[in-house]
């Protein structure tokens, strides 16, 4: 499992390190008390509802590509090249899905049916 | 996703022992971007058929040699003892080299073969064995007709499945 989860921070940090820096710089902004507009405590919970998003989007991801790519009879501990690169396809591809539904959910508002 | 849940590792221990015996549980530790780079340049397709050609270079080494040392000299009685020593020398030389070569390129077009095909289906099988076996068998038959590479091909292709059901049978 380690292997599986350092392949998956490889290829988070590869993929989309601006966003999440872009996100910590928000939320030390908002620490700091610089006036983005809205209070305080809104920008808590905002920042509170968003950390759970990805927690709960980074559990999904592993969740989902975990059953899908990796082989349950536990053969060797390491993982290795087909599941690696089963598992490169299959975090890219959730992650281009996530992010085109919540550009569609945030742009519509109503999905289009 | 719980791998492994270090508090059923505690209540399984017995109460009774003293604490210098206990084993102190570790923390699970995510790897650094340094050990997750070391790890990844196993998966390239250029450094693992390159070390498989060198180990199969040595393993052909070895065996030209052992094999060489074997050889007699056609005209041994006429031969004093040094002269017999100096052709025995050359024979395991030219032989030992010659089947290096050979098990090198066998091993780097094997190990090539196999991780392309992997790297392409995704998927860890016996069929990467299958296609990567005959095709080496192919390219090594390939000078002596199409009949040949084609028998090269199903026989190293049995092979290499013997081989690995034969590494992997504890499993």
């Amino acid at each position: 499992m380690g292997g599986f989860f350092c392949h998956f921070l490889a290829l988070r940090n590869s993929l989309n390190p601006n966003k999440n820096k872009a996100f910590l710089r928000s939320e030390v902004s908002m620490a700091a008390n610089i006036p983005a507009g809205i209070d305080k405590e809104q920008a808590f919970g905002m920042a509170e509802t968003e950390m759970e998003y990805r927690v709960e989007l980074f559990n999904r991801l592993a969740q989902t590509c975990f059953n899908k790519c990796v082989d349950k009879r536990y053969k060797e501990a390491e993982l290795n090249m087909g599941e690696n690169s089963c598992i490169d396809r299959c975090v890219s591809k959730y992650w281009q899905v996530n992010s085109m539904i919540g550009q569609m959910l945030s742009a519509g508002g109503r999905p289009p049916m | 996703m719980a791998a492994s849940n270090p508090e059923n590792d505690l209540k399984t221990q017995v109460p009774g022992s003293n604490e210098a015996e206990q084993p102190q549980i570790q923390a699970i530790r995510m790897p650094s971007m340094e050990e997750i780079r070391a790890q990844e340049v196993w998966n390239n397709c250029a450094v693992r058929s390159v070390a498989s050609g060198v180990m199969g270079g040595g393993l052909g080494f070895m065996m030209g040699i052992f094999l060489g040392a074997l050889d007699n000299p056609i005209m041994q009685e006429q031969m004093s003892g040094r002269q017999q020593l100096i052709y025995n020398l050359k024979q395991m030389g030219t032989r030992s080299w010659s089947s290096a070569k050979t098990f090198a390129v066998m091993g780097v077009v094997f190990s090539a073969v196999e991780c392309v095909v992997e790297k392409a289906r995704a998927k860890h099988d016996t069929t990467n064995t299958v296609v990567a076996g005959c095709v080496t068998g192919g390219t090594m038959s390939a000078k002596a007709g199409p009949k040949a590479a084609c028998v090269g091909c199903v026989g190293f292709a049995a092979f290499s499945v013997a081989i690995e059901k034969f590494f992997d049978r504890h499993t």
